[in-house]
């Protein structure tokens, strides 16, 4: 393991540096002050929120910097000074002693040549390596992150690869003249929760193999929990908090680190009370502004005094490489952020009759082709996105539907509120059957469900007015017009947390939090009966995260609204829920309520959602359940079991060959397991996996 | 769920008040589109020679020294001098004074049909875009036959049906133009379309035709501007390319393209008969083009207002 050995000079030393960009619109100042080192197998994580300059340090770097670019300070590598060397110098660095891999997997590859000709490109530009050489070598480096018949892959064109695949692909091509560095900028980012853990396995495998500095950069705590040594928390381009990844974790001395941890819903099964998730006021103090001399952080923090807003605060060391940016670092504490707070979950009927209930939903996309059109064999079928759903949602309650990319989530939300036409199945709306489109339904029925999006910049319209998205569902559904909308608008603002000044910006003028903040507000104006919010917190940074969902579950408390919460994120969605569907491949594996489903006996596809996500806690033991591949489209209807393909739990021969029985959980009634496994001996499995670990899990079971 | 006895618009007037609303929305995004064409280059020289016709166009027969139509028999066909700027054709008639004239029917004939041609273009492309499946392909597919028509050849057959005056020269240039701009207000359509925005507006319940002038046309200004800069330097040519073929304006009228083709005769002993109205129709269609080309590039500017200056 890495222990810090002075006498040993850094790979990478970051001194003083920074970044402003010119741009027509005025200086952008990315990087303000940023002074980091790098030693050789080390992880140094990166964390901050979007806007930090996080990346803007990685680019610096790699030398990867427009021409209407300041710099300063200096960035030394491996004794070199990297700020003023040639343009030929630095490109002998680039990809061969500094290797990285960027954000989006489907954008950095070539998508007109095949994969392993991308990588015998960097070899044969930076060795001297003959063709056949090169093409063997990259074999070995497919096989080295984990890509199974690594000829063949290197045949395939990057869209013939999934995402994971293709992350992997980029992975080999950063490797492939050994770097003495390696900067990852957010290489997980895009990938599935199941996708991520193995991506972030080979990462710590690599660390151990190669002779390199890592450099990960992510706005993922849990992430950096799992991958790195030593962490640094950049805010408005400036490293807050530097040190060893454990210290930072359990013993934050900066508020804003403080803040980003208990901004995270733990996404592990710790029972019993419910804490508020605390969030981070504000946004980002914008690299538009002027640098001062003041702690720039102290617009957003609780413990701000008049010494903050006067200078800024001096970078202090609390022992061990531990360094704080803030003058009060030693009162600093997870509670700085309000006292840990514990709503008492209200006594919420389980029983209660349902609100929405959904029976045999079916969604097909397409109709069967024929080889002649009109007769000829079926050569095309229908891809099946949601296969016999059932579920109910009652009412002030959450529904969470969780599941990987492709599990029909989404397609199961706009066949709810309308936006697709369903292909069979009965959608019952306080037992009133709703039709198939938003255009069959009743006024009232449209008013009763409403719908969050994923991405708040297009979920509003950027050419009109905030006030035209709050004002027009008042017109639809209360009649209300002219200055009483407007006054309505503006107390719905007001309860989002806005100003009633923003009713005539501009979306655009706003920011991604807010954005979304108008959304719901928008949609809390139609009094709905039904909140359907597909991925609604996923483009969103975990401050702003946590102050959605708070407010989601404010006004659950308050309006008595259901919810229907869509995630691919366990954390969030348990976070919020009363009850869980599991799906996967437009099947539902398991559904219950929340603990019952998060508890073993669990189905082994949900056990393995759960041990993929990654905890904002670096002691966490990650458990070994790793799923290959990703969820299959579907067009012909399974044989067997959906989950036979990738189960890590499959028995045998029954799994393929018969579709799995519904059986209760022991807990509760309403707790459905579909699986061949009985539910008891699923409950000893999964304790027996767990043993070992101290985990509450255990204990309470 | 109690309130659903309260809306009582009605369908008609708020149907006027949103197509008036998109109007107002569409005229405030063109001026402010054409305000940052001039920080471009293109647009910097764009837009002062249209301005120049738009100019002529207006003022143009004040400004003229002469009758457009007055002979004076004893110069026939003299050269540029001082007393006629530049020269006079063979019943001698002051050049200079035409073309002054001729602005005024080239530039409202040539707008008109432009306008009229985006206006059934737009409507067709993003009423076929948003309603998609059959109805698109079918609509999209008259569309392609009526494209396949030369222009000018469509043209002379609509003309020559239907006799040919100056109302008619506009149906046509709109007749022809129409399948060019619904082809790329379709496809600027099926972008929007597909944005969350239009989903909610969906949800709403609100009506189709609110969703697309209301809520798409909107976003589809940088498209639709530059589709109309282009579309009208087409309909200049267009227009004097009719002119010139004998039907367009009718002589003695002072056309750019009747006056190019009645100079014919004169080209090798008189070429500045030909020059001034052909060298008058290129400036307008570079002009219009650069400016065109000026708003495109100012598309890719940030969007800001006066602070420049930091």
């Amino acid at each position: 393991m890495t222990t810090t050995q002075t006498n040993n000079a850094p790979l990478m030393e970051v001194e003083n540096l920074s970044v402003t960009f010119f741009t027509p619109a005025g200086a952008v100042r990315a990087v303000r002050d940023v002074s980091l080192q790098v030693q050789r197998n080390e992880v140094l994580g990166i964390v901050g929120e979007s806007g930090c300059g996080k990346s803007t340090v990685g680019y610096a770097m790699m030398g990867y910097l427009p021409g209407t670019t300041r710099l300063g300070g200096s960035i030394r590598f491996e004794g070199q000074d990297i700020t003023n060397i040639s343009a030929t110098e630095l490109r002998k660095l680039r990809g061969n002693t500094i290797g990285m891999v960027y954000q989006d997997p489907t954008t950095s590859l070539n998508p007109v040549m095949r994969v392993g000709p991308q990588v015998e490109e960097v070899l044969r530009q930076h060795t001297r390596l003959s063709r056949e050489q090169a093409r063997n070598r990259t074999a070995e480096l497919f096989e080295s992150v984990g890509l199974a018949g690594p000829r063949r892959i290197g045949r395939r064109y990057p869209h013939e690869l999934s995402g994971g695949q293709q992350q992997r692909g980029l992975i080999a091509m950063a490797l492939a003249c050994d770097p003495h560095l390696l900067i990852m900028d957010e290489p997980t980012t895009g990938l599935d929760v199941t996708t991520e853990a193995t991506i972030l396995d080979l990462i710590l495998d690599l660390k151990d193999r190669v002779n390199a500095g890592i450099i990960l950069i992510t706005h993922n705590l849990g992430v950096v929990a799992r991958g790195a040594d030593r962490v640094a928390v950049m805010y408005a381009g400036h490293v807050v908090e530097q040190g060893p990844v454990r210290t930072i974790f359990k013993n934050p001395r900066h508020p804003y680190t403080a803040g980003l941890i208990s901004c995270v819903p733990q996404p592990v099964t710790h029972e019993g009370e419910d804490h508020v998730l605390r969030n981070i006021p504000g946004s980002v103090y914008s690299a538009q502004e002027e640098t001062k001399d003041a702690c720039l952080f102290a617009s957003r923090c609780p413990m701000a005094t008049a010494q903050c807003t006067a200078s800024a605060p001096p970078v202090v060391d609390a022992g061990d490489g531990h360094l704080s940016k803030c003058f009060y670092w030693e009162q600093v504490n997870s509670d700085v952020w309000s006292a840990a707070e514990t709503t008492q979950s209200q006594a919420k009927d389980p029983n209660a009759a349902p609100i929405l209930t959904v029976k045999g939903l079916h969604h097909f996309y397409g109709t069967p082709r024929r080889r002649f059109v009109f007769f000829g064999p079926i050569v095309g079928r229908p891809v099946r996105a949601v296969v016999n759903v059932d579920l109910a949602v009652k009412p002030g309650q959450t529904l969470g539907v969780v599941g990987e990319s492709g599990s029909g989530k989404t397609t199961l939300a706009r066949n709810v509120v309308g936006l697709i036409h369903r292909t069979s199945g009965d959608i019952k709306l306080q037992g009133e059957d709703l039709g198939p489109g938003v255009e069959d339904r009743a006024k009232g029925q449209r008013s009763a469900i409403r719908m969050v999006f994923q991405n708040p910049t297009s979920s509003l319209n950027p050419k009109l007015p905030v006030s035209h998205a709050l004002m027009r569902p008042l017109k639809k559904f209360q009649g209300l017009k002219g200055p009483e909308a407007r006054e309505r608008a503006a107390a719905l603002l007001q309860a989002v947390g806005l100003e009633p000044g923003h009713l005539d910006r501009l979306p655009g003028e706003l920011s991604g939090g807010q954005q979304q903040r108008v959304a719901l507000a928008a949609t809390f104006a139609g009094k709905a009966d039904l909140i359907v919010a597909d991925e609604a917190v996923s483009a969103l940074d975990v401050s702003v995260q946590a102050q959605v969902l708070n407010l989601l579950k404010q006004h659950q408390q308050e309006a008595g609204t259901s919810y229907i919460f869509i995630s691919h994120d366990l954390g969030v969605v348990r976070y919020v829920s009363d009850d869980i569907l599991v799906m996967y491949a437009g099947h539902v594996a398991e559904s219950g309520p929340r603990n019952s489903v998060l508890r073993p006996p669990s189905h082994p596809y949900t056990e393995a959602l759960l041990s993929a996500a990654p905890a904002p806690d670096p002691d966490a033991v990650p458990t070994r359940i790793r799923l290959p591949g990703t969820v299959p489209t579907l067009r012909q209807a399974f044989t067997g079991c959906f989950f036979a393909g990738r189960c890590p739990r499959k028995v045998g021969d029954i799994c393929d060959t018969t579709p799995p029985p519904a059986q209760q959980g022991p807990d509760a009634p309403s707790h459905v397991i579909y699986c061949h496994i009985p539910a008891e001996q699923l409950k000893e499995l999964q304790l027996q996996r767990s043993n070992g670990k101290q985990d509450e899990v255990s204990i309470s079971a | 769920m109690s309130d659903i006895l309260i809306t009582k618009s009605s369908p008609p007037q708020s149907a006027l008040l949103t197509v008036w609303g998109a109007l107002l929305a569409l005229g405030r995004g063109f001026g402010r589109q054409l305000w940052m064409a001039t920080r471009t280059p293109a647009g910097r020289i764009g837009l002062p020679l249209v301005a120049l016709h738009a100019i002529i166009a207006v003022f143009g027969p004040l400004l003229a020294p002469y009758l457009p139509t007055e002979f004076h028999l004893r110069d026939q066909l003299s050269s540029p001098s001082w007393q006629y700027w530049l020269g006079t054709d063979e019943y001698g008639r002051d050049i200079f004074s035409r073309l002054l004239s001729g602005a005024r029917s080239i530039i409202t004939v040539a707008a008109l049909g432009a306008s009229l041609g985006i206006a059934l273009g737009t409507f067709v492309g993003m009423s076929s875009g948003y309603k998609g499946g059959r109805t698109d392909e079918v609509v999209m597919r008259i569309m392609d036959g009526l494209m396949s028509f030369p222009a000018l050849l469509l043209a002379l057959l609509v003309l020559t049906t239907l006799g040919s005056n100056p109302q008619n020269i506009v149906l046509t240039i709109g007749v022809v133009f129409t399948p060019r701009v619904a082809r790329v207000m379709r496809s600027a359509t099926l972008s929007v379309k597909t944005l969350e925005f239009v989903q909610n507006a969906r949800l709403r319940g609100e009506p189709a035709a609110y969703i697309i002038f209301k809520e798409i046309l909107p976003n589809t200004i940088p498209v639709l501007t530059v589709e109309a800069s282009v579309r009208l330097s087409f309909a200049i040519l267009l227009a004097s390319s009719l002119g010139f073929l004998g039907l367009g304006v009718q002589p003695p009228s002072s056309d750019w393209g009747l006056m190019i083709s009645e100079s014919r005769r004169f080209m090798t002993t008189a070429p500045w008969i030909a020059l001034a109205p052909a060298a008058a129709v290129a400036t307008l269609v570079i002009g219009v083009n650069l400016l065109a080309e000026g708003i495109r590039q100012a598309q890719h500017l940030p969007l800001i207002e006066e602070d420049i200056s930091s």
